[in-house]
């Protein structure tokens, strides 16, 4: 089930929050030991949502946590030496990744290994299980804490699998850590305020991947499918423009309906996303896109590396590790390891050659170098076939291309800029600017632009009730990884 | 986001019960199982076992079931198109919003022409040894011959390169009305639908008589009656615009003709080309030739020969039908979509034919199965 649609919006979501606030303003008093009764009804809504999608891979799920949970619990009770708890945690990590590669990368290896020794090896031919990257991550984030000290293991195995199952973030993250809930998820706080926030969070996000993602998403696949005759380069470059609004605009509306969903029930998580495509240089960037996940490979991974203090020849090799693995864990396919790379080398470049003159420049030059770089990595991200990459690529830089621009690029700019600006406005910070001057205003004045707001948002519903019922083109990019 | 507190409580109430009530409305009203402005069935409430559940199609239908129920589902498929037109759209739901009320199907690029050029060689080398003239007629759709109505910029249609290019590589005689229907100044095609109207249908018959050297049968000969002019088609009902404007379909019948139409797929047997019935429901089109047959036999007592015609086409002729039924004796009529014994063992078996017209549009030649039925 993707959030974004009639079931989950009109039933799902109605009857799990009635079920959960029932239990928790009327009967609060009553729960188990050590697992309460509303996390009981979010751990059954979570698995219904899973097994919505995924009825088989449910298991791997459940035995991907047991894992965990156990390791957790003897890491706790037996791991008196370091070696002892080296071992369970070396028993958890390798035994995630192996699932994780299993499921995720077997296709891939198995057509590396035809390449590289023309043998014939068929294709298992997974499909890729729904989260199982988002998850994998998740539960390892627990291992690891634990194995530092960080946490505490936790005692109820119904109470850990609630945490990895949670569905706002199941599917498609943010990648929430343990150690960020694990209070929360024995003791929250509802009030009227948090929910009244956490939906109207929610229908920002919905609003956001209904009436805007997908409008960029059907013209990036319909300049995508036009082929090399018919593309000028406006449209190959409009085509990008597009590929980067819509991969935003539903990743983090994904975000925004996690986090007020999260908020509605009493979880509070990090943001996501700040406004990436206003960075003024690539490191910028990486530090406002898919916080969860830059900060999971910072912390698990390139700082126990040594980061940056083990000299220069190591803190670049630090670097190409990282973002090889950040590259690989969006996709089984080159074109990610090559987007992975691509971020590799130019921050090391930042970091070493170009940063303080870059630095210098005037601020829009700055905001223009940064979004260069993202729209076109963006297009080594958005077309796994190496040859229709190199092919789209050349269109960029006018090899191959139907002239400068032609009149299909007026024609889809008459029919899509109204949605594309928009978009583009959407995804700069000028909705929380002007919050914070609207907020400063008198009372008087405040409540008017506040009944505007509240009507304007209730218009907002409507129409997406009338896309998500007349749904045509609705998918959600991040299930893919 | 909503600074006031009290507002914002208001606005959460609002919205919780508008989505409580529509959701109620879902489980509480009546369900319909046909829709008329899509013109489609419904789908119905899914059973619920163990292999659908496990392997997703369950969900996946229970999705689908919410989504065709939904309550008020006209009014928001209408509002989504209104959103689209107020923003400047001219293509919904990937049809032209053209000028002067012309709702255009455009011309995708075509995806099965190599494969089309081959099923029309093997046909044309099989049927070889027998004594029949075949021809093969394509027709340009409103997307071409309306070129000049479609709005500014749309990207231009390429189905005559197209048409030509399998004319060419078929090695069967062409019949091209591209021509004629570009310089007929009537409406050749209906606002709401994919189809062409009665007057395009002529258009397209005096190509073919010029092309076979036959008399057409002029057109004040025959008798022309309006049948409605309430006609809402295909395109109307994808783009959900429940306002537009309607079409009238005019019939032409001639005189002097006595004809008996026997479908073969069914039994019925009739004097008409017509079914009226269907005046009454969505999809009056079917008025011609009594909707989709798989082989439909027309015998005309009174026919300008003793010509028999081997019919294979979509269903563009049906509304062509009445013109040619005047020229031949006996006419057969395939819809290969559903003729699956393949009509040139038909043709073997039927030596009294001597004339085979292949009759496509060059819109559902490219996207619809028939084509591929014909060897």
């Amino acid at each position: 089930m993707v959030f974004s649609c009639i079931p989950f919006v009109f039933f799902f979501l109605p009857l799990c929050l009635i079920l959960y606030y029932a239990v928790h303003f009327l009967r609060r008093k009553v729960s188990c030991k050590h697992f309460s009764l509303e996390n009981g009804i979010l751990l059954v809504f979570s698995l219904i949502f899973y097994a919505w999608g995924e009825p088989l891979y449910i298991l791997l799920m459940l035995f991907s946590t047991l894992l965990d949970y156990t390791n957790g619990r003897l890491m706790e009770r037996f791991g008196v030496t370091k070696g002892r708890r080296v071992f369970f945690l070396c028993c958890s990590v390798c035994i995630n990744l192996l699932l994780l590669s299993f499921f995720k990368y077997a296709d891939f290896i198995v057509s590396l290994i035809n390449g590289a020794f023309g043998t014939g090896i068929a294709a298992p031919g997974i499909h890729l299980p729904i989260g199982i990257s988002f998850y994998t991550f998740q539960t390892m984030s627990y291992i690891i804490d634990l194995y530092r000290g960080e946490v505490k293991a936790e005692r109820s195995y119904p109470a850990y699998l609630t945490y990895v199952s949670m569905f706002p973030q199941l599917v498609a993250g943010p990648i929430v850590r343990f150690s960020d809930i694990n209070e929360q998820l024995h003791d929250r706080n509802i009030t009227a305020e948090e929910i009244e926030k956490g939906l109207l969070r929610f229908m920002m996000g919905l609003f956001k991947k209904v009436l805007l993602a997908n409008q960029a998403g059907a013209l990036w696949e319909e300049i995508r499918l036009l082929g090399a005759g018919r593309t000028s380069v406006a449209t190959a470059w409009l085509g990008a423009v597009c590929f980067t609004l819509q991969l935003y605009l539903d990743f983090s509306a994904y975000s925004d309906m996690a986090i007020g969903m999260g908020r509605m029930l009493g979880f509070r998580y990090h943001e996501n996303f700040r406004y990436p495509l206003t960075a003024v240089s690539v490191t910028d960037f990486w530090r406002r896109w898919h916080i969860s996940l830059s900060t999971w490979f910072r912390d698990y991974v390139y700082i126990p590396l040594g980061g940056n203090r083990r000299g220069v020849a190591r803190h670049l090799f630090n670097i190409a590790v990282v973002w090889f693995l950040t590259g690989l864990w969006h996709g089984a396919s080159f074109n990610f390891i090559l987007w992975g790379v691509y971020y590799g080398v130019l921050l090391a470049l930042e970091k070493y050659v170009w940063g303080k003159a870059q630095a210098a420049l005037p601020g829009w030059l700055r905001h223009l170098y940064a979004l260069f770089i993202v729209v076109f990595g963006f297009v080594i991200f958005a077309i796994t076939d190496m040859g229709e990459l190199k092919q789209y690529i050349g269109i960029l830089f006018s090899f191959g291309a139907e002239g400068i621009a032609d009149s299909r690029f007026l024609w889809y700019l008459r029919n899509y800029a109204p949605a594309l600006l928009v978009s583009g406005i959407v995804s700069c910070p000028v909705y929380p600017r002007l919050f914070e001057k609207l907020s400063g205003l008198e009372e008087k004045r405040g409540r008017a632009v506040s009944v505007f707001a509240g009507a304007f948002i209730v218009a907002l519903f409507l129409l997406s009730t009338a896309y998500m019922v007349s749904d045509t083109y609705n998918p959600f990019l991040y299930f893919r990884f | 986001m909503i600074s006031d507190g009290k507002i914002r409580k208001l606005t959460v109430c609002v919205l919780c019960a508008g989505i409580l009530f529509l959701s109620g409305g879902l489980l509480l009203m009546p369900k319909k199982e046909f829709s008329e402005n899509e013109n489609r069935y419904l789908e119905k409430m899914p059973a619920f076992t163990a292999k659908t559940a496990l392997d997703g199609t369950y969900t996946k239908s229970l999705g689908d079931w919410v989504a065709d129920h939904f309550p008020m589902r006209d009014f928001f498929m209408s509002l989504k198109t209104g959103a689209e037109m107020a923003c400047g759209r001219k293509e919904i739901n990937h049809i032209y919003v053209a000028k002067d009320d012309y709702l255009i199907e455009p011309y995708d690029r075509p995806q099965n022409t190599e494969r089309i050029i081959d099923t029309l060689v093997r046909f044309s080398n099989k049927i070889k040894e027998e004594d029949v003239a075949v021809s093969l007629m394509l027709v340009p759709t409103a997307v071409t011959i309306y070129g000049d109505k479609l709005p500014a910029c749309a990207p231009p249609s390429e189905q005559m390169e197209t048409a030509r290019e399998i004319w060419d590589a078929a090695g069967i005689p062409a019949v091209d009305c591209s021509e004629k229907l570009l310089a007929a100044d009537e409406q050749l095609y209906y606002r709401t639908d994919h189809h062409w109207t009665t007057a395009g249908a002529y258009c397209g018959y005096l190509a073919y008589c010029e092309e076979k050297g036959i008399l057409p049968v002029p057109k004040e000969a025959l008798e022309a009656h309006t049948v409605t002019d309430e006609f809402a088609g295909t395109l109307y009902s994808k783009v959900n615009d429940y306002s537009h404007v309607k079409d009238e379909i005019t019939i032409y019948g001639n005189p002097a003709d006595e004809l008996t139409v026997t479908y073969r797929d069914t039994g019925e047997v009739s004097d008409s080309l017509y079914n009226f019935d269907y005046l009454r429901e969505k999809d009056k089109y079917s008025v011609f030739l009594n909707n989709i047959h798989s082989l439909v036999e027309i015998e005309n007592r009174a026919a300008s020969s003793d010509a028999v015609l081997m019919l294979i086409k979509d269903s563009y002729a049906n509304s062509m039908v009445p013109f040619l039924a005047h020229h031949y004796k006996k006419i057969y009529v395939f819809d290969t979509r559903y003729y699956k014994e393949g009509p040139s063992a038909f043709l073997s078996e039927h030596r009294e034919v001597t004339d085979v017209l292949l009759l496509y549009n060059m819109n559902t030649l490219d996207s619809d199965s028939g084509i591929r039925g014909i060897y």
